[in-house]
């Protein structure tokens, strides 16, 4: 079954950790990239870009309305999304443990359904916002 | 490194929490020291693996509390404090009672204030620099005065008088209207700018501290943009100084050198800081009210974009030029745009351009230097030695001296060729 791994963490935190912390923090999605490769089960990994850069498109009495920034100022914001084909939620649920789970909250979502791009003979689609 | 978690949750609440306490003591020395209580208090009793709920909102019911008892053991217990000074009752969870009083629109216009605070006209620029730096982001004495090269002890006695004339200036705390809120955001992302080019252009000291000032601007103006997305010119900071940022691994050679951005190597700007800032700027000139960050920052990005120097976009960048010369005018952007004019039209109109600037620069090593390569591509070399040695005399680090050296150098032996036309 395919699960999202929905990150969530405060980006007061993140802005604040020093470089050891980073780099400790980035030892641990290495590890989870390598686990999940190596076990065939990595779909996707998405990290998203700074809520500041977010527009919210609303639709109110016929009129789009483009508003700044996220839907509501929260403690928590989403930073980013994995994809990843476990046998099981506990399955799942194990391989999250691989994360940094101390700078953020982890939330493990069965997807309904999946449709990525298209891309041949298993060559991986990586977009490093460049 | 013990306790490296609880110190970043401290660098990460500090903002919120000092604005709160300087609403509530309307005094930036108490609430400073308010939080200093408040963080030895963290260090005692948070465990990283069951911190507070709210860790902001635990902070500044400690320091406030803290704030109160010193005031308390002051007065001898012989007055009672105010009524809306008396602590709250600390429970398990004191903070709980406290988070649903502070809405995120209240942590908005006191971090607002707090940093307005520091960056007040009263103050002077090298002085608010140093008051954000300390007060804001919560940097040592020791690393501010490194990062300015001087004597810990005079960048103590900077930061003292800044707060004596914060104090003597008997500061308002009410709510601004709105114009006051506009002017409020613009001296502010004006203080953070400064703060980042302090970082940028120096050329002096190390250049680890030197990045250490624009991360603290980057970090700071993320704070600003989470606050107050609506604000266009916020994110034309941000965006301006992720844009710069992108370049600071080629602007620097292993010398110490600087390097222009004729002669960067392009491949090495971060593509990540290009995109963030260009998509930023983006949503920003939606709101169709650009002003001077963010013109600056359309700027940086056409630079940004192009694929080598000589491919830049400079109709673009003249445009973008005659607009700042419009919303901002300075003779520092009128010689940028004699830069800009060199390329689309040759030396002779950039130089034309120049003559009107050449008594408010007079001081200023960037327009002689600009001015000997335009007279030096018109083949006019005696003139332009002449304006390299007046470039020589303003520049005001050792790098740029070099830099101006090795362009007379150059010069020198053109002339020794027998090459000049003018003489």
């Amino acid at each position: 079954m395919l699960f999202s791994v929905l990150i969530y963490a405060s980006e007061d935190i993140m802005d604040a950790v020093s470089p050891e912390e980073h780099a400790e923090i980035m030892r641990h999605h290495r590890a989870f990239h390598e686990h999940t490769k190596t076990s065939k089960s990595f779909a996707a990994a998405t990290k998203l870009m700074s809520t500041g850069t977010a527009v919210t498109v609303n639709k109110e009495s016929g009129d789009y309305l483009v508003t700044d920034g996220p839907f509501a100022e929260t403690k928590e914001q989403f930073m980013g999304f994995y994809l990843i084909d476990c046998p099981s939620l506990e399955d799942a649920i194990d391989t999250v443990k691989l994360l940094p789970l101390e700078y953020g909250r982890v939330e493990v979502r069965p997807v309904e359904y999946f449709e990525g791009a298209d891309f041949n003979n298993a060559e991986r689609l990586v977009i490093d916002a460049s | 490194m013990p306790n490296a978690w609880l110190s970043t949750h401290l660098r990460a609440a500090r903002p919120r929490v000092l604005a709160a306490l300087n609403r509530a003591f309307g005094d930036i020395n108490l609430a400073e020291d308010a939080f200093q209580e408040a963080s030895l208090k963290a260090h005692r009793t948070w465990q990283r693996d069951a911190l507070p709920k709210d860790p902001t909102a635990w902070l500044i019911i400690a320091g406030r509390n803290a704030a109160i008892d010193a005031f308390r053991k002051k007065r001898h217990e012989t007055l009672t404090a105010p009524e809306d000074l008396e602590p709250l009752h600390e429970g398990p969870h004191p903070e709980e009672a406290l988070t649903v009083k502070l809405d995120r629109a209240a942590y908005r216009d006191d971090v607002l204030r707090l940093l307005f605070t520091c960056c007040h006209p009263v103050l002077r620029r090298d002085q608010q620099i140093a008051l954000a730096l300390k007060i804001v982001a919560g940097l040592s004495v020791d690393e501010i005065a490194r990062a300015f090269l001087i004597q810990p002890k005079t960048m103590e006695q900077r930061i003292t008088r800044a707060k004596k004339r914060l104090q003597a200036a008997k500061l308002r705390y009410e709510e601004p209207d709105a114009k006051g809120r506009a002017e409020r955001f613009s001296t502010v992302a004006n203080a953070i700018y400064l703060l980042f080019n302090e970082g940028y252009s120096a050329s002096q000291g190390s250049s680890l501290i030197r990045l250490t000032l624009c991360e603290e601007a980057i970090r700071l103006a993320r704070l600003l943009v989470r606050l107050f997305p609506e604000e266009p010119e916020l994110r034309g900071l941000l965006a301006l100084c992720l844009l710069q940022h992108s370049r600071r691994k080629t602007r620097v050679c292993v010398d110490g050198d600087a390097i222009t951005l004729e002669q960067q190597d392009r491949s090495g700007w971060d593509r990540r800081n290009i995109a963030e800032g260009t998509v930023l700027l983006e949503a920003a000139l939606r709101k169709g009210t650009p002003g001077p960050l963010q013109v600056e920052a359309a700027i940086a990005a056409t630079h940004a974009h192009a694929p080598s120097y000589e491919e830049t976009d400079w109709v673009e960048l003249d445009r973008l030029y005659r607009a700042l010369e419009i919303i901002r005018p300075s003779p520092v952007v009128s010689l940028n745009r004699a830069v800009v004019i060199a390329r689309l039209k040759g030396p002779e109109a950039a130089l034309a351009l120049l003559s009107g600037l050449a008594v408010p620069l007079e001081r200023y090593a960037s327009f002689h230097a600009a001015r000997a390569a335009f007279q030096s591509d018109l083949g006019q070399t005696s003139a332009a030695l002449k304006s390299y040695e007046l470039a020589l005399d303003h520049a005001g680090t050792e790098v740029e001296r070099k830099h101006i050296r090795s362009k007379l150098e150059t010069l020198g032996a053109k002339l020794n060729c027998g090459q000049d036309q003018d003489l």
